[in-house]
């Protein structure tokens, strides 16, 4: 069976509020869907600076074939038979930290507060808490077919190229038409 | 249960024993303040008397996370830094928007405290409850940046969070602010705040915190969110703010023709490359965020090619408007100087205003080119902007060493009538727009608290209010009248004053918050929703006068600091360059000027409203035991500062 959906950073580059922000709002809400408290150490979603300007979120991809499902010696992790996607049992798990190391994503990590593992588990199955709350509505819980066409999307971008794309709509968004020219105005 | 939005314990590090002590917050002071530029104006006061000078180890660096900073509330991203700022002898205190409030929160912290001074450059180290001291020696000297940079590579912590200072901190050099997370992130500007960390030989601040910051009320706060959203959504104010970030004031600045260019000369300028149109199609990386915000105002800009190729800064409005005050038209010079006083650590508001001063020194052959080393110092001249920053930052030469003071400072040393041309209200640069033709906001900036600045108040809602609402709020239809208007602009001003000090306290961005298309759309972001907020996370249950009324009260504890080391009427009020001086270069508002009596009688009314006394400026001890303020008021009367 193919899992149900992974949270996908479904960035627009060629428009600039198509882009991470890096507000780190998912971060904080997720960890009060979670916790009920803000804490984005405890977020299954981290938000990278690889430097300025460029943030990038990065959460669990959901694998078919997982390597923290492998690495686990006490069957803690097991693929879940609603969502098809690998959970945590926080039961069984020992907070060993396999897992982590073995992660090629990074993606799973040690919960301070409970010495558990977490990974994203898609908020159950509803809209998950990072989709509901980024203002720039750059992450999506993609099935693989939604996957397949935001990829081919992304991929046609490239084609097209981003300069021409920046050409046609300087700094991402249509012209400034003259009523939005005078909103501008406004102190 | 998910806890409060309150850490619980406060830090207190004294420099000079080593001594690192975790004390209990309790609710003693977030009762009566709640937290941020609250706690902090009050703390200076009970623990930095006016016998302290500036650089003193006694006096104090206080760190405070606005409430709300660390939770999920939109935009409450705001950290105060409170000390006795060496600009302007008085109350002092710079914000910014960035993640150390709220790491210091999740490390366990509502408050830091650091006083007294170390032998030898030390950082601070917060990992959790763990705090030491250690040994600054590899960093000292460091930009702002490469200190970040190369303290989260030491210490193994990619992910840590810091507040450092340049070499501009270092030097003393009394334009220096305390940057957060590096170079571009966020900085507590204004008021010298680093030159006090340099003196206290403190590079850094290190922090990492992995505990929870909670919310009392998660549906409320759940519910209060949605209805920001919507407000957002409707408030004509907010899409531009997400589209061109704060570059697009120059819009407002050119509507009414008060850029302040050149040293304060010119009203109308050639805005033409700085448009916020060039800025976004030509050099805005993206639309970025502070933290938890979803406006996204915050901007980076890249610059592609020419002489300044690959220079990427974060700009905010002020740089560009403080670089039209050094008579710069190019949006490239705009980022590199950026780029560079960040780099230094140097607060560009304070740093424009010193230059433009002393250009127009320059032009008016006051200094000549043996002050300046040879360096042709004219407004517009780009080199020399940059090159006279970098100067004094590293305080590299006489002049150098003289414009690092300030210009208030520097005028003084420099003679020659140049007072005449030094900017400054109390000792603190002039910040955004020229007040000629606008009197409120004139006073705006003689009442502020800090010296000259515009983030103290909102008098634009003079700009937003319909002739309806100013009768309703403020009992006369003129205050809607933004030139020939008076009565009612007195009250007008403390109202907006008390406003605006909420986001201070709760720690939420004044963009998001205290700018509004309409004046509806303001009350209820500013005061309603804000409200909701901090009562939702806090689990406490203030009504919205009583937190109108938690602003007076910070207001009034600087007033009262400010009074306390010597201040009257007499302080407040503005360079005489906008008495007497018509605004150059034609436009909208070409050859105003401020009008006394206008200003006076605005003054009056503000007084009056504020309770203070008319005749000295000095607060009343009616007006502070209104407050709660009875311990304020004591000490006033023993020091023989209090009105009556």
């Amino acid at each position: 069976m193919a899992r149900k959906a992974r949270i996908v950073y479904t960035n627009r580059p060629w428009e600039a509020t198509g882009i991470c922000s890096g507000c780190r709002l998912c971060e904080l809400w997720c960890s009060v869907e979670h916790n009920q408290t803000f804490n984005p150490v405890r977020s299954r979603i981290r938000v990278v600076e690889i430097q300025t300007g460029i943030d990038v979120p990065v959460t669990c991809q959901q694998c078919p074939d997982p390597a923290c499902l492998k690495a686990c010696r006490f069957q803690a992790i097991a693929l879940d038979e609603k969502l098809h996607i690998p959970l945590v049992d926080e039961d069984k798990c020992t907070g060993c930290k396999e897992c982590l190391g073995a992660c090629p994503f990074g993606i799973i990590t040690l919960d301070p507060a409970t010495h558990k593992a977490i990974k994203c588990d898609l908020c159950g199955g509803g809209e998950p808490a990072c989709v509901a709350i980024c203002p720039s509505r750059v992450l999506a819980a993609l099935d693989d077919e939604g996957a397949a066409e935001y990829n081919r999307r992304r991929f046609a971008a490239l084609l097209a190229g981003d300069d021409e794309l920046r050409r046609l709509r300087p700094g991402g968004e249509e012209p400034v038409p003259e009523k939005l020219r005078r909103e501008v105005e406004r102190p | 249960m998910s806890g409060t939005c309150y850490a619980g314990k406060m830090l207190r590090v004294d420099l000079s024993s080593g001594r690192i002590e975790s004390e209990e917050f309790g609710t003693a002071l977030t009762d009566l303040h709640l937290g941020g530029r609250g706690v902090s104006s009050k703390v200076l006061y009970d623990e930095v008397p006016p016998e302290v000078e500036p650089f003193d180890p006694d006096n104090r660096l206080i760190f405070s996370p606005g409430a709300l900073h660390g939770t999920g509330v939109p935009a409450a991203s705001r950290t105060t830094v409170a000390t006795r700022s060496p600009l302007t002898g008085m109350h002092g205190d710079g914000h910014a928007g960035a993640t150390w409030g709220g790491e210091l929160k999740r490390a366990g912290y509502d408050l830091l405290i650091v006083q007294g001074r170390a032998e030898k450059p030390v950082y601070l180290y917060l990992d959790d409850q763990t705090a030491e001291l250690k040994s600054a020696a590899a960093y000292w000297g460091r930009l702002t940046s490469q200190t970040h940079q190369a303290l989260a590579r030491d210490l193994n912590r990619p992910e840590l969070c810091t507040v450092t200072i340049g070499p501009a901190g270092e030097n003393l050099v009394r334009l220096a602010g305390v940057f957060h997370n590096g170079a571009d992130k966020g900085v507590s500007a204004r008021c010298g705040m680093g030159a006090v960390m340099g003196s206290k030989n403190l590079k850094a601040i290190a922090t990492r915190g992995r505990g929870e910051v909670g919310a009392a009320d998660l549906p409320a706060l759940r519910s209060a969110y949605q209805d920001y959203l919507e407000t957002i959504a409707l408030d004509p104010y907010c899409p531009p703010a997400t589209k061109y970030g704060t570059c697009r004031f120059m819009m407002h600045r050119v509507k009414f023709g008060i850029h302040g260019a050149e040293n304060w000369r010119y009203g109308a300028y050639d805005w033409s490359r700085l448009d916020p149109e060039v800025f976004r199609g030509d050099f805005q990386v993206k639309a970025g965020a502070c933290v938890a915000c979803p406006i996204r105002c915050r901007r980076d800009y890249r610059i592609a090619s020419g002489p300044f190729a690959g220079i990427t800064a974060k700009v905010e409005w002020e740089t560009i408007a403080r670089s039209m005050t050094c008579g710069i038209k190019e949006p490239e010079a705009v980022i590199a100087w950026a780029n560079l006083c960040n780099h230094y650590g140097l607060d560009v508001e304070g740093l424009g205003d010193t230059v433009a001063f002393a250009m127009e020194c320059f032009e008016k052959g006051i200094l000549t080119k043996k002050e300046t080393d040879g360096l042709e110092l004219r407004f517009g001249r780009v080199e020399a902007l940059l090159e006279l920053s970098r100067r004094i930052a590293l305080r590299e030469g006489d002049l150098a060493g003289i414009l690092a003071e300030g210009t208030k400072r520097a005028a003084q040393k420099i003679g020659q009538g140049s007072e005449k041309l030094a900017i400054q209200v109390k000792g603190g640069e002039m910040t955004a727009g020229d007040p000629r033709g606008m009197p409120v906001r004139a006073v705006s900036y003689a009442t502020s608290t800090r010296g000259g600045d515009h983030l103290r108040s909102n008098p634009y809602i003079e700009e937003i209010m319909t002739p309806e609402e100013a009768l309703e709020w403020w009992g006369s239809e003129e205050a809607a009248d933004i030139a020939k208007g008076l009565k009612g602009k007195g009250r007008m001003l403390k109202f907006s004053e008390d406003l605006v000090t909420i986001g201070d306290i709760l720690g939420l961005c004044k963009f998001a918050y205290y700018r509004s298309a309409t004046f509806p759309y303001l009350y209820r972001k500013g005061v309603h929703l804000a409200t909701r907020f901090y009562n939702a996370c806090s689990g406490r249950n203030l009504s919205e006068e009583e937190m109108l009324l938690a602003g007076e009260r910070a207001w009034n504890i600087e007033k009262a600091y400010n009074t306390r080391c010597g201040a009257d009427r007499s302080d407040d009020t503005i360079p005489e360059r906008f008495f007497s001086e018509p605004l150059l270069g034609g436009g909208p508002s070409g050859g105003a000027v401020v009008e006394r009596e206008k200003f006076d009688r605005i003054l009056d009314e503000y007084y009056e409203d504020r309770r203070f006394d008319p005749e000295t400026g000095l607060p009343t001890r009616a007006g502070l035991t209104r407050l709660g303020l009875k311990d304020i008021a004591d000490d006033l009367e023993k020091r023989g500062r209090l009105a009556g």
